[in-house]
Parts: C-alpha cells; sequence; structure tokens
C-alpha cells in the first residue's frame, strides 16, 4: 500500500502558473466552489481547473488501489474519502446542471455577448448541455402547442418567458479578507445607502447583488 | 442547504480517537492522517472516529467542551446574553449528534450533555426567529450574525430569504415605473 504516496504530486503536469495547490487545498477550493454554487441565486463562472484536478486525483487514487490488496484498512480509509470527495464534486455539478435547465435562455444569452477573452461562466460540456437543451425545448413548444395556435401566436420568446436569477436575492456569508466600504442600498425609497466594512470572519445577511463581485473573486464565502 | 449536508460538512472536523490498532500514515487526499499506535491518542476528522468506532477500532475521546459542567455554563450564558455568544465549535449541534449517537459509550453522563446542548440550541433559535422579526419589520437590508453557526443559519435561513425575497418583489412592484420589474417573476 506504499503506492499510495504518489498521490501528493498528482497535479504536476497542469502546467498554468496558478495552479500550485495542494491536493488538500484543491479539495477545499472544491469546496468553497460548491458552496457559493449552492447558494447564489445566479451560475458562477465555471471552474474547470478545479474540476479537471480532483477528477485526476481521483483516478490517480483509484488506480493505485486497485493495486493494493483487497480488505485492508488502509485501502478502505481510502475508498471513504474518495467517496466524499465524489460526492463534492457531483453534488457541484448537479448543482450547475440545476441552474443551466432553470435560467437556459440567460445563461445562452450571455455567454453570446460575451467578449473575447473574458472566461466563459459554461465550461465546454456544459455549453453543449445548454443548447442542446434550448433546442430540444423549442421543438418540444412547437410540437406540442405552437404549430396548433393562430399564425399571429406561434412565436414565443424564451429570454422573455422564462424568469431570470433573481440577483437581489438574500443570501448569507461569511468574509475570508476584509473589505471596506461595501454600499447597502436601501429597500425603499425613504432610506438611505450607507456603507458597511466586512471584517475578516464576520458572518452577515445581504442581498447577493451588493456582494456578488466578491463571490467571484473569493473575498466571502456564501453558507 | 439540507441539515445532511452541514453534518456531512461537520464530519470533517478533528476529533481524538485512542486505537486498539497500529498501521502507518495514511496519505489520503485531503492530508495525512496517523500514524496508529494501540493505545496511543491520534486526531481524525469524525467521519473516520465515527467508522473505526463503528467496527470497534477504537474508543473516542470527547471534544473538551462535551462536558457537563462547560456546557452548563454555555447554557446559561446563552440564556443571559441578548445577542448569540460564542459557541465552543462551530458544528457543536452536529458533533453532539453525531457522536453520541455513535460512540456514547465513551461520553461521560451523555444524556445530560444532549439535553444541556438541546437547551442552548432552542435558546438560540428562539433569539434568532426575534431576530429575524424585527429584521423583515425594520425592512433592514444588512444583518450582522456573527457566532451563529451553518446548522442554526440553514435551519432558520432558507425560510427567511425566501420570506425576505417574496416582500422585496412585492415593494418592488408597488413603486411606479416599474412595471417591466412583473415579468420576472
Amino acid at each position: 500500500a506504499g503506492a499510495m504516496a504518489a498521490a501528493a504530486g498528482g497535479d504536476s503536469d497542469g502546467d498554468s502558473e496558478e495552479l500550485v495547490l495542494t491536493p488538500a487545498q484543491l479539495i477545499h477550493s472544491l469546496e468553497q466552489a460548491w458552496l457559493n454554487e449552492k447558494f447564489a441565486p445566479e451560475l458562477l463562472e465555471s471552474k474547470p481547473e478545479i474540476i479537471e484536478c480532483v477528477v485526476e486525483q481521483l483516478d490517480h487514487m483509484e488506480a493505485n488501489l486497485k493495486r493494493a490488496k483487497r480488505g485492508d484498512l488502509k485501502v478502505s480509509v481510502h475508498h471513504m474519502e474518495i467517496e466524499r470527495i465524489r460526492y463534492v464534486l457531483s453534488s457541484y455539478l448537479r448543482c450547475r446542471l440545476v441552474k443551466i435547465e432553470k435560467f437556459f435562455p440567460h445563461i445562452l444569452e450571455k455567454e453570446k455577448s460575451r467578449a473575447e477573452g473574458e472566461p466563459s461562466i459554461l465550461s465546454p460540456e456544459e455549453f453543449a448541455f445548454a443548447k442542446e437543451y434550448m433546442a430540444n425545448t423549442e421543438a418540444y413548444l412547437k410540437n406540442v402547442a405552437l404549430k396548433h395556435m393562430p399564425p399571429n401566436l406561434q412565436k414565443v420568446s424564451l429570454l422573455k418567458s422564462v424568469p431570470k436569477p433573481n440577483l437581489d436575492s438574500f443570501v448569507f456569508l461569511r468574509v475570508l479578507e476584509r473589505q471596506e466600504n461595501i454600499l447597502v442600498e436601501p429597500e425603499t425609497d425613504e432610506q438611505r445607502e450607507y456603507a458597511i466594512n466586512l471584517e475578516e470572519g464576520s458572518q452577515h445577511l445581504i442581498r447577493y447583488r451588493t456582494v456578488a463581485p466578491l463571490v467571484a473573486s473569493g473575498a466571502v464565502q456564501l453558507i | 442547504m439540507e441539515p445532511a449536508e452541514v453534518e456531512f460538512l461537520a464530519e470533517k472536523e478533528l476529533v481524538t480517537i485512542v486505537p486498539n490498532f497500529s498501521l502507518d500514515r495514511i496519505h489520503l487526499i485531503g492530508g495525512d492522517l496517523g500514524p496508529f499506535n494501540p493505545g496511543l491518542p491520534v486526531e481524525v476528522p469524525v467521519w473516520l472516529a465515527i467508522n473505526l468506532k463503528q467496527r470497534q477500532k477504537c474508543r473516542l475521546i470527547p471534544p473538551e467542551w462535551m462536558d457537563v459542567g462547560k456546557l452548563e455554563e454555555i447554557r446559561d450564558q446563552e440564556r443571559k446574553e441578548d445577542t448569540f455568544t460564542p459557541m465552543p465549535s462551530p458544528y457543536y449541534m452536529e458533533l453532539t449528534k453525531l457522536l453520541l449517537n455513535y460512540a456514547s459509550d465513551n461520553i461521560p453522563r451523555a444524556d445530560e450533555i444532549r439535553t444541556l446542548v438541546k437547551d442552548t440550541w432552542d435558546t438560540r433559535m428562539a433569539k434568532l426567529r426575534l431576530s429575524a422579526d424585527s429584521f423583515v419589520r425594520q425592512q433592514e437590508v444588512h444583518a450582522k450574525l456573527d457566532n451563529l453557526t451553518l446548522m442554526e443559519i440553514n435551519t432558520a435561513g432558507t425560510f427567511l430569504t425566501q420570506a425576505l425575497d417574496h416582500m422585496y418583489k412585492l415593494r418592488t412592484n408597488l413603486q411606479p415605473g416599474e412595471s417591466s420589474h412583473s415579468q420576472d417573476f
């Protein structure tokens, strides 16, 4: 079972400079992405490098375990850990798919208007899924209902008929990096806007719109 | 988030066990564990501790705070203060439940501990309901929630955030000039 030590060097062939995470940090960032995705009302930017590295780690570990003898206590501990990581990974990906199915016209619209070089919020696989989902929904609507309608009612805009993510929804967050002067917008016209400081480690309830950039940059963690 | 998912996160917390077997260091993806020697205390995540305990491969040492005297103090403090007092662990509720369910034979006065933690929890949830009520009444847009644990936030939070979202929608639709809002329910 000594071969398992090799797992620590798993992401050595990822050549982009920012990937100097240890496997433990990698798992941690997967969990952070998972929680943020769970609580954010909109689809967040995809994290292809994290997914890729985690899958690589899991594959590597599983390959090692195949060589180890069965029934070993050590092996069962490794299997338990793999299952836990796999659970987070699939829950994360499933959560993204749910959002894609819910908001697909808006997500594809955003993808269309994305500037060259700006990172996509969809992975290539998710993009293919969203396009297919859109095409299938349109075809289904047409076959089941629209083609039986009077000609002037046969057009339907999915962009207008599918609800947008509600960016004004409230979220709970924990501050990872101190932030100053975050402007809190008032709820009604009589109230005035005011600024707050987000101290490291403090927890807040606030509208998602106010902190969306901080979620994206990793300065706060949704909880 | 589901309570089971919060519990899943709580299972990452470390506890001390006394193993009755020996095993070299285990190099997990999330970090190294061990080595394990019979009779020598070692720290492991709760998920592993529970598994080993179920296989009767270890004895569990309860966390320092899981003690009747300490918990009585915490409960009294919580009842005395109007605000939320800091908890001994960010997962105090989940850990109490997990450890008492699987290792109550290693925890002295387990039943009393269960009651004390439940009392503390009830006091805190009552406070949370009160402050949620005033948050809604005063139409606040920001609240600081230090010392609340993940389980507490998720127990009361989903209901609260949904209610706030609905109220926000109703209110913005009342304001003139924003009629387009009604489209994006």
